[in-house]
């Protein structure tokens, strides 16, 4: 039975699918609240972004005089709202929908989703890190009056949401959690050793960032969700964070983080770059790795790195999962849940 | 030995981790916005029943746990092991039950089972995708409920209760689906 039926046959289950009108009404209001701009940008684009992990939906457009062209669903709306950051509209956010192909339809993850960008001028990611506590805390008690935010139920456990939330950088992390100083976690060939000792499988093909996204995943990240605590996980290695400014003082880092809550990843920030030349060339080493890996190829996005060159203010964005602020606002174990047509009832698929 | 890419293991498997068999109970095949594609595998382990967490590289070598499966018979359980029998040999065999997941509600004495063993420990247990139990205890259905709740909840001889239809009444055998727990059908003696 899909979902429409069984709203049908159950009344009372709408409620419950209303959970996502509540959030993006907040989310709208909170951000028209502080002069802020909804901006709307393309779905359909001839260069969609180019990290190398991800693959995108990729289309024809036709006209009718036989004209053909490569098109993509886009995978983030970041590229068009940097192009409107160069053109000066200043604080800006979009709501809009997203696309990754080739992932399992899962608890987290549903092809088609829904993306919040949020880009703050003149600002720095710890600007972003204020937003969003404050943006979460509105959501939770619009979505209900009655939480209580330092002791707040999601899938039967408590968590203690009230501000400031816990903030580790990922050097830190490392050598709490993981027991790795600093320069052996940034280091090609000291890295793969230590994990080879703590039981790890390393072989030729693994690569420093394989490695170091394990022992993220088996140690710190476990260690980090004992506390039962928000938490912002902030300066990735610089060679992690394409899209992000190099920190002025140890440029081995640069300013980015992620934002966590019962084990759910919510959103991924960076202080932009804004330097054209180091941007294209991450770009083309992106676009390299993609080759490598067999992913679709798609040219670079020329326009964006004119816009970079022509000037963009410093700025700090934010991309968060929409779809997974519905699932912890609405108490719900899945995204399907929150999803009155989830993928896998579209396609007969098998959630995992 | 033999091996699988991580990110082939499924729900229901059984791998080795730290030397051990484990029994797959949800994977998660990820791939971060940065970082190669992951999989990550919550597991029991099958001879203890402790419950463990790993995040895989998805194209790394894990090894698979050989799996023999043997007819057996249930004969009881108590609050953490469930005991089978195999009917020619009289040999008995404990289970965690952990491993059963919430499946003991389906069992009564003799009921046929496949018990899976890695060499010579059990490890897991498989149910008949449906059983047959008596219902213990039925209430007359309220007159006038007929159209929002067709069903009304019945207990098995086994302490679970189940959604039946109204005219099901103590002492009646139903089919009932271990996978999902649902009605299947009244069956006649």
């Amino acid at each position: 039975m899909q979902t429409w039926e069984k709203i049908k046959n159950k009344p009372d289950q709408l409620a419950k699918y209303l959970v996502r009108e509540k959030v993006v009404d907040t989310v709208r209001n909170f951000f028209k609240e502080i002069g802020f701009h909804e901006v709307s940008t393309p779905i359909l684009v001839s260069t969609p972004s180019c990290e190398p992990n991800l693959e995108v939906f990729k289309t024809n457009l036709k006209t009718f005089r036989g004209t053909k062209k490569d098109a993509y669903l886009i995978m983030s709306p970041e590229y068009s709202i940097k192009k409107l950051l160069a053109a000066g509209i200043g604080n800006c956010f979009e709501i809009t929908k997203c696309f990754r192909n080739e992932e399992e339809v899962s608890r987290l993850h549903n092809p088609e989703f829904t993306m919040l960008e949020w880009y703050r001028t003149n600002a720095d990611y710890t600007d972003i890190m204020n937003d969003f506590e404050k943006l979460f805390s509105k959501i939770i008690t619009q979505t209900d009056p009655k939480a209580n935010l330092s002791n707040w139920i999601y899938q039967k456990k408590s968590y203690d949401l009230t501000p400031p939330w816990m903030k580790f950088s990922v050097a830190d992390a490392f050598e709490r959690f993981a027991e790795i100083d600093t320069d052996t976690m940034l280091s090609k060939n000291k890295l793969p050793e230590v994990a080879k000792s703590k039981g790890y499988e390393i072989s030729q093909e693994t690569t420093w960032e394989a490695i170091f996204n394990q022992i993220l995943f088996n140690e710190v990240e476990p260690a980090l969700r004992k506390y039962n605590k928000p938490y912002f996980l902030y300066d990735y290695p610089t060679p992690l964070a394409s899209l992000s400014k190099k920190k002025s003082l140890d440029p081995r880092f640069a300013e980015r983080f992620e934002v966590f809550l019962a084990g759910i990843e919510l959103g991924n920030c960076f202080s932009e770059l804004s330097n054209a030349p180091e941007q294209e060339l991450r770009f083309k080493k992106d676009l390299g790795e993609r080759k490598r890996r067999g992913k679709s190829s798609y040219p670079l996005d020329r326009e964006l790195i004119k816009a970079l060159s022509a000037g963009i203010p410093q700025t700090a964005g934010i991309a968060v999962g929409v779809d997974r602020l519905i699932m912890l606002a609405g108490d719900f174990a899945t995204i399907s849940e929150t999803l009155f047509f989830p993928a896998k009832e579209i396609f007969d698929l098998q959630e995992t | 030995m033999s091996t699988i890419n991580a990110g082939n293991i499924t729900k229901g498997s059984f791998i080795i981790y730290k030397g051990a068999p484990h029994y797959v109970t949800k994977t998660e095949f990820m791939s971060p916005g940065k970082g190669a594609p992951i999989m990550r595998v919550k597991m029991k382990n099958a001879t203890t029943g402790a419950a463990s967490e790993f995040t895989y590289k998805s194209n790394e070598a894990v090894e698979v746990a050989d799996v023999a499966k043997k007819d057996m018979h249930f004969l009881y359980s108590d609050t953490s092991e469930a005991v089978f029998m195999n009917p020619r040999t009289y040999d008995q065999v404990s289970v965690p039950l952990t491993l059963l997941e919430n499946k003991i509600g389906f069992l009564v004495t003799d009921q046929k089972c496949v018990v899976l063993w890695h060499g010579d420990k059990a490890i897991g247990v498989e149910i008949p995708p449906n059983v047959v139990l008596t219902v213990a205890e039925a209430h007359e259905a309220i007159a006038g409920n007929r159209v929002n709740a067709p069903k009304k909840s019945v207990k098995l001889e086994t302490g679970i209760e189940i959604q039946a239809p109204i005219f099901i009444k103590t002492g009646d055998k139903v089919s009932v689906d271990t996978t999902t727990g649902d009605y299947l059908a009244r069956i006649n003696q």
